[in-house]
């Protein structure tokens, strides 16, 4: 499998900011850096810090940062790099290109209630593959498209939805952490010879909890890049305002970025941004809102300046619970401006609603959203052949036409973005169809790929070596007591069934 | 009403801690019955749980009063306990967050709610092992035992907790509820949680009707 195209804007990025205001915001973040400082629940971290000038507050587990630190750390991050899949496919983050990661959702939702459940494992398994034939999904990653599947203990889920996404796919992976999961993930891109995207996340308001800091020397070791992400909840976890987001948002990374750089000077970084708004009803944060756009607007062009690939999330998530008017607003408008300002990342296919819920339908719609965006940021070629003036005056006024010149035949695939699954009939047409609305074609395609589209399957050397170290975790989560007998027994079945891991 | 009993109220109202806890100092030196002290707080939490109710409030408002309510209501409380007279209650509820997890947000937000309801609220913070649980509902003989837990990997600490009480025979003795972002009814019903909501607000509703159930 060749690498997917990339996504280029040769349009200038869209920045609100002047450079007083990033200024400004670039002192500030500084200053709580150095006066109010991070919380690491970590002691490896804490003595690393307090070796390299920091002030240290081992019972506190605080660190303050002296600024000189911070902006040195900010000038080793690579401007670009890149992370690789099990074959040659490889994405790289940085300069003018974007690259797509789906958006997982903890469940999957019945398109006729609109209600979630749990995936099962074939339905997990077909949609990675689904995400594997699309051009726009660059890459995919841990508790990617759903947190799990049926009949798997909870401590098993990321690493068996990382087996999935290695067997049923050649895209790379993000690997996220926790219980120790790391360990098997890095084992298993080791023996594919993958490198993969640790994820560090963080717990807002600035604070570092034991398992990333371990996430992250575990994957640096390893000779990974990271993927620090900080997500907060603007008024609860984080300022209300948009500008001290801002700031709470960067010295939360730049103190991430710090910790990477001291462990190994010049580890490849990706910062993502993960921010919402508060229902100030319920607590609950609104996800497709637009201020989280302003703030992913400020966050591109704020790390744009230090030079380091910038990742948005919050473009992939809606409120609504349907596959409806609203969800397609929400994403699409944060999937534009996400583009338009320049994120190198951005997490968006699948997921429906905030974080809950993903389904292969919305997958197959997003594809579309990206590919009309993508073809924007594109821009317009300007030049002899398609300012096309010896063509205009060839043809001149009616009765001339565009449609019989060579010219058309050999642009128009260019110039145009054809739409997989919208709906572009006339109204005859469309009666003729049955009324078909693009969900009807997005499940026409989910059913036409399954049948149709045969991802690159692993040698039986290497599906030996995921199953070796599945198993060996599971050996490990069931001594350390993280399987209990009753996982076990529903899990244990599903093991033994004659279509797993899945046929 | 006296005047500082009068500040009391108007520092909850505009959510000022600390001229509410140096109002309830006062009001305790001044030998004002610390039942007078408690009512008029409850009252000036009603008003801003039924401005909430009302949707002129929201959440920053009737957090913001709760956390000045709870510092001057424990100074007040602690006086009558001295005194040897019972705090009136609809009841206690011991909360948390679960072992591994420090989501702080979702639970202040619970608290603040029950506060508001006239629940005696013992917040253990966030990290919480088991056994500091069950110690704390056999110290405060709490009714209810709230447990957050925003992630999915930390929701298996609820289970265990349930099953702890369980295997200590005192299950029947509390009444769980369980609430954070990766949990739902199905969970809850699936580890023997005797409720779930959903959102905050809805947690004293939720208390109330497991009390009355009793």
């Amino acid at each position: 499998m060749t690498n997917k195209k990339r996504i280029i804007r040769n349009l200038h990025p869209l920045e609100i900011l002047t450079d007083e205001q990033i200024e400004l915001i670039h002192k500030g973040t500084l200053e709580v850096l150095q006066n109010t400082g991070v919380r690491f629940e970590n002691k490896k971290a804490l003595k690393l810090f307090k070796e390299n000038d920091c002030e240290v507050d081992m019972e506190k587990k605080l660190v303050k940062f002296p600024p000189d630190l911070v902006e040195e750390s900010l000038k080793k991050c690579p401007s670009s790099f890149h992370i690789k899949g099990r074959s040659e496919q490889e994405v790289t983050f940085g300069g003018n290109t974007s690259c797509f990661l789906p958006f997982p959702g903890k469940d999957t939702i019945d398109l006729e209630t609109w209600e979630p459940r749990t995936p099962t494992r074939k339905e997990f398994y077909e949609a990675v593959k689904i995400m594997d034939s699309l051009d726009t999904v660059h890459y995919t990653g841990s508790y990617v498209p759903y947190f799990g599947f049926k009949n798997t203990p909870a401590v098993m889920h990321m690493l068996e939805g990382d087996a999935a996404n290695f067997r049923n796919s050649t895209l790379p992976l993000h690997c996220n952490y926790g219980n120790d999961c790391e360990i098997f993930a890095i084992d298993m891109a080791k023996a594919l010879g993958a490198i993969n995207l640790g994820v560090v996340g963080i717990s807002p308001p600035l604070t570092f909890q034991e398992d990333s800091c371990t996430s992250a020397f575990r994957n640096l070791e390893a000779g990974f890049p990271l993927y620090i992400q900080s997500g907060a909840t603007y008024g609860s976890t984080a300022p209300v305002t948009i500008a001290g987001a801002t700031i709470t948002n960067n010295a939360e990374l730049m103190a991430g970025v710090v910790l990477a750089q001291l462990v190994k000077p010049g580890a490849g970084i990706l910062v993502s941004d993960f921010g919402f708004i508060q229902n100030m009803r319920t607590g609950y944060p609104l996800f497709g809102r637009i201020e989280s756009s302003l703030h992913q607007i400020m966050f591109n062009q704020i790390w744009r300046r230090y030079k380091i690939p910038a990742g948005n999330h919050s473009t992939g998530v809606s409120n609504s619970k349907r596959i409806d008017y609203q969800c397609g607003y929400e994403k699409a408008i944060a999937c534009l401006l996400s583009l338009l300002s320049g994120a190198n990342e951005i997490g968006f296919h699948g997921c429906v609603y905030g974080e809950l819920s993903f389904h292969p339908a919305q997958l197959i719609l997003d594809d579309d959203v990206v590919g009309m965006i993508s073809r924007l940021i594109e821009g317009v070629e300007v030049s002899n052949e398609t300012l096309a003036i010896d063509i205009i005056n060839e043809v001149g006024p009616i009765p001339g036409t565009y449609l019989t010149e060579e010219h058309t035949r050999k642009w128009w695939k260019k110039a145009q973005f054809i739409p997989k699954s919208s709906d572009n009939l006339t109204y005859p047409e469309w009666m003729e169809a049955n009324k078909k609305d693009c969900i009807e074609y997005a499940k026409e395609r989910i059913s036409e790929i399954i049948k149709t589209y045969k991802p690159e399957s692993l040698s039986d050397k290497e599906e030996n070596a995921i199953e070796n170290i599945l198993e060996e975790a599971r050996k490990y989560y069931k001594k350390t007591g993280k399987i209990t007998e009753k996982e076990w027994a529903s899990y244990e079945k599903d093991l033994k069934s004659s279509d797993y891991p899945y046929a | 009403m006296s005047e500082v009993i009068d500040k009391l109220k108007k520092a909850i109202l505009i959510y000022d801690r600390k001229t509410a806890s140096q109002m309830a100092v006062k009001a305790i030196e001044e030998c004002i019955d610390p039942g007078e002290i408690l009512n008029a707080m409850t009252e000036t939490i009603r008003e801003i749980g039924n401005g909430f109710e009302r949707g002129e409030l929201f959440l920053p408002d009737l957090v913001g009063a709760a956390s000045a309510m709870s510092e001057a209501i424990a100074i007040v409380e602690t006086n009558l306990e001295k005194s040897g007279k019972k705090v009136d209650k609809i009841g206690t509820v011991v909360l948390g967050t679960v072992k591994g997890d420090i989501h702080d947000i979702g639970k202040t937000m619970v608290k603040a709610f029950l506060v508001a309801e006239n629940f005696r609220v013992i917040d253990l913070g966030v990290d919480v092992a088991a056994e500091k649980f069950i110690e704390s509902i056999q110290k405060y003989k709490a009714e209810i035992l709230a447990l957050s837990a925003l992630l999915t990997t930390t929701v298996a600490e609820q289970r265990k907790i349930i099953e702890i009480l369980k295997e200590k025979g005192i299950k029947n003795k509390v009444k769980v509820i369980i609430g954070g972002a990766a949990t739902n009814q199905e969970f809850a019903d699936e580890i023997g949680a005797d409720g779930y909501e959903a959102t905050a607000p809805r947690a004293p509703g939720l208390c109330k009707r497991l009390l009355t159930k009793e």
